[in-house]
């Protein structure tokens, strides 16, 4: 994780510098402040610094300790137990398709999207509990 | 006995109705279910690769309509100039936003667990829920065509106020808006989805730099789809209240027409290094497979993908030297500097070739097609980078002739060559080798025929976007020349589509992990196709080549007479 966090600050370094030179220079050329690019690439810092700041964190509370970082272990070293992956799943299909009715709506006409909203709602809901109720209750 | 004696009954998950793990009978619906409800980042690769290329061939028959109509003077192809409008900005839009960008999702979903050794990726169902705001996104924005006054007409940059309600009015445009802004979205979550993936999912042993550059770009692309695609995403939004709700976020009158062009460019320049960023880790993929050497300067690869996605971010204004409203220096600066690591990569990738011993199977040969092409739309980039030149050339075919031999030459080039590539470990099944070449060489006449003698029609001043020109302008012949090389590109997939179906009918099974030989990275290490959670066991990684490294020991880091032992175990006594 250390790559990355570096990777992450660099970003971060790279678009202050930037946001810093383009702002300045055109001050001086234009005598004004060119709002949206500065701001862009400003923001752009903020993302790559927020991003690297969280990995650091999430480092430090695992002492550093990565088995993917480490160049010398083997797959036996990992926990076999990876998680849960969902083995398949309709509710993908129904969010999306309640943002397709959404969007088209926005468009096209607001009642259509007044359509998708009810169904957005209990896709999320659905999406949320699959793994906790049937089968997989507890 | 009483009753209160007996045992209470147990219920176990045997139970319980299965649901998990049932094999079920396979019936055409079945498989229609099991794709459409699929976690599984295999299955969702091809989805995004699938729908992707059918809309490269509709965008592709667009583009022939468009050729076709400028064959001569006159309007003889289109009734109308909205029409031929109307061709331009969808064939831009589609394979742009609905082909190449997806087509990085595809890519990614398709190989990144398996080169990293992970299961699947990090959010399965958000995956899938990427592919299908993807999908809906993109009939929202084709579905334009079914409307009364027709689809989007301004050009795949709608800039304001030619956007607006006033100038474009239509319900096609309004679904243009909002159909790119729900694929936008769904750009950021795959994003989000493969940047965790590559942090928290890599295999024991697999560090950042032995990652394969195809995953290393990859990360690099995500990075730069969650930095801009928001703004794509809040720019369109704010496209859409004025054309709908009547907001006045670009108006003219407060500078709302170079509020877009910054907006929508900040945007549209990492957007293009987004598409292409993938395609040059596929060929950083093949030719040291087919040159039987490891990749040529690692690191420098690395550190050069980098620094081309942190340079992308600052040459947007590029696209706007016309405007008169930007910073020339910086941005003329910024964008030559990004030649340097580009010129980086083909440094490195022809320094792999070199010494090698180099076989031209098909996927080099759309690799080395690749390089080619790329120098030479590299080359007109740095032209066009210099404003005064670029003022003369701004809006002529010049530039249609620059991104077309980035997006063709580049990204489809890189397209095939992965599709060729990586088809047995998709499929279980290998190409048809003459008819690859066959392709590749109509293929690359035809792209060559079609663009080439673009850049002198845009020399001698044919602009783009015009539905036709006069016969005193000279313009005629190289438009000839141009017409018929497009046809000779879409000729050429005629043998692409009979060798799927002859490969998909008649070709024999792939037994063995490794078809092509040399393979280097982790997905070589698998089944041709792989199982549903990629491994039934992973080698040891202590290189960048751990499927060369199990299938070659004697040439491992660290055996005897092999390469010495990398860094790492070297500082471990290892």
């Amino acid at each position: 994780m250390r790559a990355n966090i570096g990777l992450f600050w660099f970003l971060t370094g790279f678009f202050l510098l930037a946001a810093a030179v383009y702002s300045v220079w055109n001050l001086l050329v234009y005598g004004q402040f060119e709002i949206v690019g500065s701001l862009g690439i400003l923001l752009s810092a903020v993302l790559a610094g927020f991003i690297a700041f969280f990995l650091n964190m999430a480092n430090r509370s695992q002492a550093g300790q990565v088995l993917p970082e480490d160049a010398d272990t083997d797959v036996d070293d990992a926990d076999p137990e990876m998680g849960h992956f969902s083995p398949w799943s309709w509710w993908p299909f129904i969010v999306g398709l309640s943002l397709f009715f959404i969007f088209l709506g926005l468009a096209v006409g607001i009642w259509v999207t007044i359509i998708g909203v009810p169904l957005a709602l209990v896709a999320v809901v659905g999406w949320t509990y699959e793994y906790y109720r049937g089968n997989f209750g507890h | 006995m009483s009753t209160t004696l007996s045992p209470t009954p147990v219920v176990s998950n045997a139970d319980k109705p299965a649901t998990v793990g049932v094999t079920r009978p396979v019936q055409r619906g079945n498989i229609v279910v099991r794709w459409m409800t699929s976690t599984d980042h295999k299955i969702v690769g091809y989805l995004y690769i699938i729908t992707s290329v059918i809309y490269f061939l509709i965008g592709g028959v667009m583009a022939l309509l468009i050729r076709a109509q400028l064959w001569a003077p006159g309007m003889q192809v289109l009734q109308t100039k909205e029409q031929y409008n109307q061709m331009f900005t969808m064939h831009g839009t589609i394979m742009l936003l609905l082909v190449a960008t997806p087509l990085f999702a595809g890519l990614a979903n398709a190989l990144i667990p398996l080169q990293i050794g992970s299961p699947d990726v990090a959010f399965p169902r958000l995956n899938m829920l990427s592919y299908w705001m993807y999908f809906f996104g993109s009939l929202i924005t084709v579905g334009g065509f079914l409307t009364p006054q027709g689809s989007a007409s301004f050009g795949w940059f709608a800039y304001t106020p030619l956007s607006n309600q006033t100038f474009s009015p239509g319900l096609g445009s309004n679904m243009w808006v909002f159909g790119l802004a729900l694929g936008g979205f769904a750009s950021i979550l795959g994003a989000v989805n493969f940047i965790t993936t590559i942090v928290t999912m890599r295999a024991p042993g697999m560090t950042m730099f032995r990652m394969p550059i195809f995953t290393w770009n990859i990360l690099v692309t995500s990075i730069l789809v969650i930095l801009v695609f928001p703004v794509l995403a809040a720019a369109l939004f704010a496209l859409g209240s004025d054309r709908v709700f009547g907001s006045h976020v670009f108006d003219a009158a407060t500078g709302g027409a170079i509020l877009w062009q910054h907006l929508f460019w900040f945007f549209g320049h990492p957007e293009v290094y987004i598409l292409v960023l993938p395609f040059f880790g596929v060929i950083s993929e093949i030719i040291p497979v087919f040159s039987r050497k490891p990749i040529f300067g690692y690191r420098t690869l690395v550190y050069a993908t980098i620094a081309i996605g942190a340079l992308s971010m600052t040459v947007w204004a590029h696209h706007m030297y016309v405007t008169g409203a930007v910073l020339l220096p910086f941005f003329a600066l910024l964008t030559m500097l990004i030649a340097v690591p580009t010129g980086v990569k083909i440094f490195n990738w022809v320094g792999t070739m070199f010494r090698g011993s180099v076989t031209f199977e098909t996927p080099m040969l759309f690799a080395l097609g690749f390089v080619f092409n790329f120098i030479f739309g590299g080359l007109t980039g740095v032209i066009m980078a210099s404003p005064p030149l670029d003022f003369h050339l701004s809006d002529t075919y010049f530039i249609v002739a620059h991104f077309h031999y980035v997006v063709v030459g580049g990204i489809i080039f890189g397209l095939f060559g992965a599709l060729y590539f990586w088809w047995p470990k998709w499929t279980g099944k290998m190409m048809n080798e003459r008819l690859g070449q066959i392709h590749f060489w109509v293929f690359f006449i035809g792209f060559h025929a079609a663009f080439l003698i673009q850049h002198w029609l845009g020399v001698i001043g044919m602009p783009r976007r015009y539905a036709t020109y006069l016969p005193e302008d000279g313009f005629t012949w190289m438009n000839q020349l141009s017409t018929v090389g497009s046809f000779v590109m879409a000729v050429s997939l005629v043998p692409w589509i009979i060798n799927v179906y002859i490969t998909w009918r008649y070709a024999p099974k792939v037994t063995v992990n490794d078809p092509w030989g040399s393979g280097r990275s982790l997905e070589w290490a698998t089944s041709c196709p792989a199982p549903r959670h990629n491994f039934t066991s992973i080698p040891r990684i202590r290189s960048e080549s751990p499927a060369f490294d199990l299938n070659h020991p004697e040439l491992a880091p660290g055996s005897i007479g092999g390469p010495r032992p990398t860094k790492e175990i070297a500082a471990k006594g290892a």
